[in-house]
């Protein structure tokens, strides 16, 4: 056994460098990757920029503070967004899962509201809200509400029948059985919607960016377009992927944070 | 002896051309197809091209032309990468696409004017670029042809667009205006002044054509084209031409062809595809089809310095060409 003692400590090593070390490895190699097609493809650089103009680039958007600023606007609107769509859509999920009945009249409605693509009603939107960031913050809003609405009816009904007895034999009033039961049970699937919804709302704020906007990151794509800035687009883009993996990193230390009385 | 060798090397050659991969027909019989990109979606504004194929043109000059449509930079990016020999692309294109490295030629000049203009009601005060100052005026975006065109007349106005509340409101000028969200929309001529006066808002419109010349619309090719395929330029400019010329001819005649093209424009309000039509055929009409005027070119990277889109003067003799055009 005490032969077998260092093998188990180097394998344990190993184990630990390499949950270090996965995420930078992966991105070194995804990095190699994407240099080496743009160095040997027959795509001209105007058309898939190495990542070393990507990371000059970055570097001059970073330096003259045009890239912070474009995520702050973006940022803005997607939280704002995620808030708005998230709060209207847990009480509306609320509702619909303790009336049956609601939820037969207002289904087909709200699932045919999925079916319109955000791009065909984003004009309208601005063309009623104007072109601030209202408009924006409404289609990201939209396009939240949906998972985290049916998440939300999922979450309450699938409640247990018995702890609602229970709550009911200690006497426990409506808000009580809410605070207490509920939202504790439902809680978790609810965050599962958020951890979705999170994502998507980074989606609205940069379709509403696109159709009118002059600020934000989904305006610094349309100027790099415009001006054939493709190292510029790609920053942009790499931007709005951090946005949205530290949303959903937000989310899971949300989720970790208020769910740890389940894992004691 | 020596004739014999010039003859081989005649027939070696002969057979090389014939080899040749790329657009390169023009020693062969059959159609060559070539795919040209051109705006967003079908247009009672590309109708020129329509009559063409429609007439025979493209056809009698050896060409299976297929219409594709997508945003004029990938358009312009595709035919820099030798993807598509032809586009529709602005003049301002090709400066902007000259600068990162995107080898890429106007041949040819369909619009003779730039076709953005300002537009607001006529009842609202406003006369000149001086007028807006201080007011809201809509804009699809701080990008492309109508952004360029707002600049253009700011800028021979010499008033100083910053005093202007400048306001990104995507496609939708024609309800911003007519709503009264906006006291002025940044426009296409030939487009939304129509647009409005159907709705019944009469309406004044600052051309950028009234302030300076601009090169508008016309065909691209890449270098790598003008250099290996000239003949294959100068027939498609040529039947190209010819359905300009058609339309200007017997717009009646385009109006017809074109509803086998844009889908809707059958059902569509027939005065205002017409006005629209009649509006672009005032942009068309020249007496030398084809030609780019170096001072408009001139103007146009002035534009573009000006506002920042261009980090530096280039050699815009590089980005245009006569040689495909009747002088």
């Amino acid at each position: 056994m005490a032969a077998e003692y260092p093998s188990t400590r180097a394998r344990n090593g190993v184990s630990v460098l390499l949950r270090v070390l996965r995420i930078p490895l992966s991105l070194l190699l995804f990095l190699l990757m994407w240099g080496a097609i743009s160095r040997w493809s027959d795509l001209p650089p105007f058309m898939l920029p190495s990542p070393a103009a990507v990371g000059a680039r970055f570097m001059r958007t970073w330096r003259d503070g045009s890239l912070l600023y474009h995520m702050g606007v973006t940022l803005s609107e997607v939280l704002s967004g995620l808030f708005v769509g998230m709060a209207v859509a847990t009480v509306m999920g609320y509702i619909l899962a303790k009336s049956p009945l609601l939820e037969q009249i207002l289904s087909p409605y709200i699932i045919a509201s999925q079916a319109i693509p955000t791009v065909a009603i984003a004009p309208l939107l601005i063309i009623w809200f104007g072109p601030g960031r209202i408009s924006k913050v409404l289609i990201s809003a939209l396009i939240v509400f949906f998972p985290i609405l049916i998440n939300t009816i999922l979450g309450i009904r699938s409640v247990s029948e018995d702890l609602y007895d229970l709550m009911i034999s200690l006497r426990a009033n409506p808000s009580q059985i809410l605070a207490k039961l509920e939202l504790p049970a439902a809680l978790p699937v609810v965050l599962g919607g958020l951890k979705i919804g999170a994502t998507l709302s980074v989606i609205g704020a940069v379709v509403g960016e696109f159709i009118g906007s002059d600020e934000g990151l989904g305006f610094l794509i349309n100027i790099g377009r415009g001006l054939y800035d493709t190292p510029l687009v790609f920053v942009a883009v790499f931007a709005l992927i951090v946005m949205a993996l530290g949303l959903y990193g937000a989310v899971i230390v949300i989720e970790r944070s208020v769910l740890r009385w389940r894992t004691g | 002896m020596k004739r014999v060798a010039l003859l081989l090397l005649a027939a070696a050659l002969i057979l090389l051309a014939g080899c040749t991969p790329g657009f390169s027909a023009e020693a062969t019989q059959e159609r060559t197809p070539v795919r040209l990109a051109m705006g967003y979606r079908p247009d009672i504004q590309f109708v020129p091209l329509y009559v063409a194929e429609e007439l025979g043109y493209f056809d009698e000059a050896g060409f299976d032309v297929t219409f594709e449509h997508m945003p004029e930079t990938e358009a312009a990016q595709l035919v820099g990468a030798g993807e598509l020999p032809f586009a529709i692309v602005s003049g301002e294109q090709v400066l902007l696409a000259r600068e990162q490295g995107i080898p890429i030629v106007y041949v040819m000049t369909w619009w003779q004017e730039y076709p953005v203009g300002i537009a607001y009601a006529s009842e609202s005060g406003i006369r000149t670029p001086a007028d807006l100052v201080g007011k809201r005026v809509g804009i699809p975006g701080l990008y492309g042809a109508s952004y360029i065109g707002f600049e253009a007349i700011m800028q021979s106005a010499g008033i100083d667009s910053a005093l202007v509340e400048l306001e990104s409101i995507g496609y939708n000028q024609v309800e911003a205006l007519y709503q009264g969200q906006e006291d002025a929309v940044v426009i296409y001529v030939n487009n939304e002044p129509v647009q409005l006066d159907a709705l019944g808002l009469v309406v004044d419109v600052m051309r950028v054509s009234d302030y300076v010349h601009l090169m508008g619309n016309g065909l691209i090719a890449s270098e790598e084209t003008i250099a290996s395929s000239p003949m294959l330029i100068a027939g498609f400019v040529e039947a190209f031409s010819r359905g300009i010329q058609a339309v200007l001819d017997d717009p009646d005649q385009a109006y017809e062809i074109a509803q086998s093209y844009v889908e809707g424009l059958a059902e569509a309000d027939e005065a205002v595809q017409r006005s629209i039509l009649e509006e672009s055929l005032t942009y068309w009409q020249t007496d030398s089809i084809g030609y780019s005027d170096p001072q408009a070119w001139i103007n146009m990277q002035n534009v573009l310095l000006d506002i920042g889109y261009l980090q530096g003067a280039q050699d815009v003799s590089q980005a245009f060409t006569n040689l495909f055009t009747a002088p």
